[in-house]
């Protein structure tokens, strides 16, 4: 199990950050992710795997007009 | 969606480097750490080999060839010499070339110094003497013309007569002095020389917004595409997150979505590669425009017709009211905008008229003739003409959803408090296109906002809902408290705010308040700074705007609004309304019940539910005003205090008069 933005989401070996995305349908582009408080590269979402137990924030910047 | 790529392993001077298909050989060696001289090549810009100082030699494993490194794309494996013989000895001959033309330029000199040329052995018929000499790069042409979609510079004359000119040789009314084909000239050849407006330090401000420039130009398309789309690209983006209203707010998704979303427009209606910008410069041109849309309605039936937009909020509109028919989008923007009518206003109040029909609050009687169930867009179109004409039931609607609430009370005998809760309007302006349901926060920027339920003053919904950055209720009311004081200088200085947030710098993530993008208020402090000369810094800024807001909120006071019964909002806007809303999201709102208000929803009916819901919801919204209010320094009844007003110094005796009198 780990926890995406302070909610539970089920977790599996390999599960990566684009898992997540996918997954949870974030679908706005401006994001930024952290693991257990450390950054991760948006081109490094496909390659990174989330570990057991983590913190993942999932930080959408506001939009709008 | 992007397509698979390959990653390929290329050898450069003995030096492996992997880099994706189709990277330039030059960019793969930059990667590598391998210097390759370039004069007209840029990240900014598609590479044109016009130089040919890039030129390296290539070995695909049947033969060896030249070519210019800029716009060779790594399709295979290759190995790749930037300096063998055959290599130096053509750019020696190219570099000797430059230096016959362009003697005393510094970066020619440079180039050739560094292959040890110090001077040609011949003289070129057109020799320049001029240190900023023009090099024929190409860099200003393809920046005007790729970066900021005009082509106010180009190529003129040939052979030796080649030079860079713009047309007749007379400056251009399009060009509005952006400066990008200055900065990025590489000699200096182009000088920005007039300044209309006078600023203070001109080039403060042509660097600030040269940065903006280059972001949009490198990071727009894989970020918001607002280029490509403008704001349409929320579209699809609310649907995901459960925030885009359909049918009067009731909902936050829909499967229809996909006929109206960003993709649509740009296949099939956008001009492609035409922005119909705010303002000739503007790097972001995220207004779009469709030719040729011949209208079925109206008026003008049958006119081909040019139309701008649409926009985020025009889109929504529609499925707010029910319809997912990009061609009504169209058109109804196309006569609110001829009518000088706000697609807003008028879909948001065509929501509640549909969603009365449905109740049965309305019929064809009252409306007269008009059949308005939810999706009826022709009924919608006709709506929208009886407004813009005054005539039928056009007259009743057109006065906005607060006039409607009372009219079909007095005169259907409609129930006030179920018309207090579907109508979306707040201080008497219709409310724009988010679902606020599940962000308290937001509830309180549509609320709370000094013209109306607009969400420009602070737009929270991800920060609260999605990142859960802001839990407290003073977490809460910090963030309606700086980001309105922020929007709200936008206003003062009459800039536009997308390119603030719509845009990221690559290293903002790494900043300590993403959210802020520190990087754009830096810029902004520049553009004042640049204009008047006095310094700046985000505090400074949005010190600014606190002195206006609390002097237009003492004005909304003196005209009868101003206080805290005027910032009520609708309950559509707070929960579930109806059984079917609730029910729509029952998991949601029943988890909810049992964590947070401390509820077993398994023996409770839905009425009971969602009576236990709003009791619970309505007590946030008024805890978040006291915390609000406490924030900006407004006495409980959401008014400026005395001590506020004259730290701000706008404690006239007309605005100190008022607010005693309000108990400030």
């Amino acid at each position: 199990m780990i926890r995406v933005n302070g909610e539970p989401l089920s977790w599996h070996p390999g599960k990566t950050v684009e898992d997540v995305i996918r997954e949870k349908n974030y679908r706005f582009p401006l994001l930024i992710v952290r693991i257990n408080g450390r950054l991760v590269p948006r081109e490094d979402y496909g390659k990174t795997e989330i570990p057991d137990g983590a913190e993942v924030d999932v930080i959408h910047l506001m939009s709008g007009g | 969606m992007n397509r698979e790529v390959n990653d390929i392993t290329i050898e450069i001077d003995g030096k492996r480097v992997t880099v994706p298909e189709d990277t330039a050989i030059l960019d793969a060696a930059r990667r590598a750490g391998v210097y390759v001289p370039s004069l007209c090549s840029s990240d900014l810009v598609e590479p044109y080999g016009a130089c040919r100082l890039c030129l390296v030699e290539v070995d695909d494993g049947s033969r060896t060839r030249l070519v210019t490194s800029c716009n060779f794309p790594v399709r295979k494996p290759l190995k790749v010499s930037t300096s063998s013989d055959r290599v130096k000895r053509n750019r020696k001959t190219v570099l000797e070339m430059m230096l016959a033309r362009w003697p005393e330029v510094p970066l020619v000199k440079d180039l050739a110094g560094a292959e040890g040329l110090t001077g040609a052995r011949y003289v070129h018929p057109n020799v320049d003497l001029n240190p900023n000499a023009c090099v024929l790069c190409g860099l200003c042409v393809r920046i005007c013309e790729q970066g900021i979609w005009e082509k106010i510079v180009n190529f003129s004359g040939r052979g030796v007569d080649r030079s860079i000119r713009m047309p007749y040789d007379s400056l251009q009314p399009h060009c509005v002095g952006c400066g990008a084909c200055a900065e990025i000239c590489p000699t200096g050849a182009i000088e920005m020389v007039d300044d209309p407006n006078r600023p203070y330090d001109a080039e403060m401000i042509r660097k600030a917004g040269m940065r903006i420039t280059r972001e949009m130009i490198k990071y727009d398309e894989q970020q918001c595409d607002m280029r490509g789309v403008g704001t349409a690209h929320l579209v699809e983006v609310m649907d995901a997150y459960d925030l885009l209203p359909v049918e009067n707010y009731r909902f936050g998704r829909h499967e229809d979505t996909l006929k109206i979303e960003s993709r649509v427009f740009r296949e099939k209606y956008f001009s492609p590669g035409k922005p119909d910008g705010c303002w000739l410069g503007c790097t972001m041109s995220c207004a779009k425009a469709i030719e040729g849309y011949e209208l079925k309605t109206g008026p003008y039936k049958g006119r081909k017709v040019l139309v701008d937009g649409p926009e985020y909020e025009t889109v929504a509109g529609a499925s707010n009211m029910g319809i997912f028919d990009p061609d009504f989008v169209v058109e109804y923007n196309f006569y609110c905008d001829t009518y000088g009518l706000d697609t807003i206003s008028f879909s948001t109040l065509t929501a509640f008229v549909m969603e009365c029909y449905k109740a049965g609050i309305l019929d064809e009687e009252k409306t007269e003739g008009l059949k308005i169930p939810f999706g009826a867009s022709d009924a919608a179109m006709e709506l929208l003409h009886l407004i813009a004409q005054g005539r039928g039931f056009g007259r009743v609607a057109g006065k906005g959803i607060r006039y409607m609430k009372k009219y079909f009370v007095e005169h259907f005998g409609a129930d006030p408090d179920f018309l207090q809760d579907i109508g979306m309007e707040a201080k008497g302006m219709e409310y724009s296109e988010y679902v606020t349901k599940e962000s308290l926060a937001q509830q309180g920027g549509y609320g709370i906002a000094l013209k109306g339920a607009q969400h420009d003053e602070a737009w929270l919904i991800f920060m609260d809902m999605v990142n859960k950055q802001i839990p407290t209720f003073e977490d809460k009311a910090e963030a309606l408290h700086y980001f309105p004081m922020w929007r709200t200088w936008f206003g003062l200085c009459g800039l536009c705010k997308l390119p603030w947030n719509d845009i990221e710098p690559p290293d903002n993530a790494e900043t300590d308040e993403p959210a802020k993008v520190p990087e754009h208020v830096k810029g902004y402090c520049e553009f004042f700074e640049g204009m008047t000369g006095e310094p700046q810094t985000m505090d400074s800024l949005v010190r600014m705007s606190e002195k206006v807001y609390n002097f237009q909120r003492v004005f909304n006071l003196r005209m009868g609004f101003g206080t805290r019964k005027h910032d009520v909002i609708p309950y559509r806007s707070m929960g579930p309304v109806t059984v079917e809303e609730y029910e729509s999201r029952k998991e949601r709102y029943d988890s909810q019940l049992e964590e947070q208000v401390g509820l077993d929803p398994r023996n409770m009916s839905t009425g009971e539910k969602l009576a236990a819901l709003r009791k619970f919801r309505e007590g946030q919204y008024e805890k978040l005003l006291d915390a609000v209010y406490k924030r900006r320094g407004w006495t409980d009844n959401g008014v400026p205090t005395v001590e506020k007003l004259s730290d701000l110094g706008v404690d006239f005796p007309e605005v100190m008069e008022l607010v005693r009198k309000h108990g400030g």
